[in-house]
């Protein structure tokens, strides 16, 4: 009795993923049972990239390091978990190289996402140990180099990628349904990191190291667990996309996936699970929406020349102008909630009071 | 119930032997020694860069020293990494105040509880008690970057205490502070620790708050010891009478 009290209180003071997860289910679901194949198509993206700007701000907004090697994590996933998921016969056809112990193996769809998920993850636990002690710009150059490194590994490691050859033949498994059930858990996952003991102490060694260490906080070791569950849900979201696009490249891991990813997450604000929801929606929803504009464009021909990159160009001017005015993305760091359900321990203030309106802008304070 | 009751609630004394540091050509620390108690309060002073923040910053090992060592009890901490030494029981304050700007002021106390090892619910616990001891009931839910300058002082002095230390390094606690809240300060922080079996060293240059407060008083000067003793003992040694020539300080 007293734990479910315990319960229903703690569930009082969390309600952002639900919060977050009921609208998205709702949608899902609608376009499941009334939407045509090409709404099916981009709200199953919509929750692969719910997955990839997650797990981002797992790492990048607790610990506040700019991560541009994230999304390749997303290409081990992906290379991974196809190398498990793929039949015999379509490896011969586009692999025919492949190590003879791989070429039998025929996993289900799950095991091989998980495999893929852990083969980041591994990657990650290796090269954080060393990289999680730099700060500041040392760490984001030396994040950049890794993306360029497993970029360089994947396009040369022909036995197993195929080079920069498209690879083909992978199954598609990855449903509407597959995709809101992980990009769901993943929103969930995401909020209670930020919950953990962990979650706490990499949020506090964000906003002052020195003050961190100075309570106890292991920086090194928080900020590798951070970058390691990052990673792990990278790699889980690289197999999804892989078999619901089921041909790539390796340059479908690279500099535009990862602009992608990042202008998701800036634009609906780094520090909170929140704000990462939003920026993938509305960015997501915005590019199809500029995509449909420019192909109509194009073919009404209103321009002599065909209009191109127009989508690149429009988000682009609005991750500046979100830079500029809204440094801290859409929802800064408070997460959404019920007014009245912030966690207090007195209620000598009202909710209306705490509401984030009242907080001051990113930059304000001097 | 408890799940992380302080190891070293048997600590002995923090012993501060002969500690030089340099910057550059600079000698910030020269061979300076001293001995915190438990349960005492120890007023470091000096005048202006002789050296009071510098010495607190090689002691929590945030800067590695030249020379020296540090040892609480038989334990020694000489260059260990600043969150082993927060470990070991020995918590700090900032001159400029550092506060986790993004978390609340109830998270910001709650991180050094479980920094210690402590759940989270445990760690609310005892960061309640904090928060009641220095007055913040009423801000527990506002972000710390919404806290008026008066009070960040106290949310970091609170958030110190969440750690349970057996010794603590308050760097000018009353900087900014007018005298009202300056004595509001002293009133709070006298009884504690003896209740706490803490010892408390605190950088002031509020001479009232520090003649009020402390039992002994260390005085640095250009990275010297200059001189050490009680209040009274102190403010009659020459050396010291000149070094703050000028100014009331040493009046009380
Ligand atoms: N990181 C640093 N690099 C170079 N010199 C430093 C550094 N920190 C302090 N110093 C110098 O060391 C000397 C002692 O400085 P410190 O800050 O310890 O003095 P202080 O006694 O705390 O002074 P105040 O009362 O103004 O806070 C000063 O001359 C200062 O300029
Ligand atoms: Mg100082």
């Amino acid at each position: 009795m007293k734990n479910t009290n315990a319960g229903i209180l703690w569930l009082k003071s969390h309600t952002t993923p639900f919060i977050l997860s009921i609208p998205l289910l709702i949608l899902a679901v609608l376009v499941q049972a009334y939407g045509d194949t090409l709404l099916v198509r981009i709200v199953t993206v919509l929750f692969i990239n719910l997955v990839m700007v997650l797990s981002l701000q797992v790492f990048m907004g607790n610990s506040g390091i700019l991560n541009f090697a994230h999304i390749g994590f997303m290409g081990i996933g992906a290379y991974t978990s196809v190398l498990f998921s793929m039949t015999p016969q379509a490896k011969a056809a586009t692999l025919p190289d492949l190590y003879p112990f791989l070429r039998p193996i025929h996993l289900p769809f799950l095991p091989s996402l998980l495999i893929g998920a852990i083969a980041a993850a591994l990657v990650a636990a290796l090269v954080g140990y060393a990289l999680m002690r730099l700060s500041d710009a040392a760490a984001v150059i030396t994040l950049f180099a890794l993306l360029v490194i497993i970029h360089t590994i994947l396009v040369h490691w022909s036995i197993v990628t195929n080079g920069p050859r498209t690879l083909f033949g992978v199954d598609n498994y990855t449903s509407l349904g597959i995709s809101t059930f992980f990009g769901i858990l993943v929103i969930f996952i995401a909020y209670l990191f930020k919950e953990t003991p962990v979650g706490l102490k990499l949020r506090a060694s964000r906003d002052d190291r020195y003050a961190a260490a100075s309570i106890g906080v292991n920086i090194v070791q928080v900020r590798w667990a951070g970058f390691v569950l990052s990673a792990f849900l990278a790699g889980f979201g690289g197999g999804l996309w892989a078999h619901f696009i089921t041909s790539f490249s390796p340059y479908a891991f690279y500099l535009t996936e990862t602009f992608s990813v990042l202008s998701m997450l800036v634009i609906g604000g780094t520090g909170s699970v929140s704000g990462a929801v939003l920026g993938t929606v509305v960015v997501t929803l915005l590019r199809e929406g500029l995509r449909a504009v420019e192909n109509s464009v194009n073919i009404a021909g209103v321009f002599p020349n065909n209009l191109v990159g127009f989508t690149e160009v429009v988000l682009s001017l609005l991750l500046i102008l979100i830079l500029v005015f809204r440094p801290s993305g859409l929802l800064g760091s408070q997460e959404i909630r019920l007014a009245n359900t912030i966690p207090l321990a007195s209620g000598k203030f009202s909710a209306s009071e705490l509401s984030r309106e009242s907080s001051p802008k990113e930059g304000e304070h001097v | 119930m408890s799940d992380c009751r302080s190891e070293h609630s048997t600590a002995g004394e923090l012993i501060i032997q002969n500690i030089t540091k340099n910057f550059a050509g600079l000698r910030a620390l020269d061979s300076v020694s001293l001995t915190l108690k438990r349960g005492e309060i120890l007023g470091l002073i000096g005048p202006n860069g002789s050296g009071k923040t510098t010495l607190i910053n090689v002691i929590t090992g945030l800067l590695p020293l030249d020379g020296g060592r540090v040892l609480i009890g038989d334990v020694e901490i000489t260059n260990k990494p600043p969150y082993e030494i927060a470990r070991a029981g020995l918590g700090r304050t900032f001159q400029t105040i550092r506060l986790f700007r993004e978390l609340t002021v109830m998270e910001n106390v709650e991180v050094a509880a479980v920094s210690m090892g402590c759940s989270r619910k445990e760690a609310k616990r005892r960061a309640l008690i904090a928060i009641e001891e220095m007055g913040l009931e009423d801000w527990v839910g506002r972000l710390a970057s919404e806290l008026p300058y008066g009070l960040e002082r106290k949310v970091e002095i609170a958030r110190a205490f969440a750690m349970q230390p057996s010794f603590l390094l308050l760097d000018e606690p009353a900087a900014g502070l007018n005298e009202e809240e300056s004595d509001q300060l002293l009133d709070m922080l006298a009884p504690i620790p003896e209740r706490k079996g803490l010892g408390l060293l605190i950088v002031d240059h509020d001479m009232r708050l520090i003649m009020r407060l402390c039992h002994r008083l260390h005085v640095l000067s250009y990275g010297k010891t200059i001189g050490e003793g009680t209040p009274d003992e102190v403010r009659r040694i020459p050396q010291v009478i000149e070094a703050y020539l000028g100014k009331t300080a040493v009046r009380g």
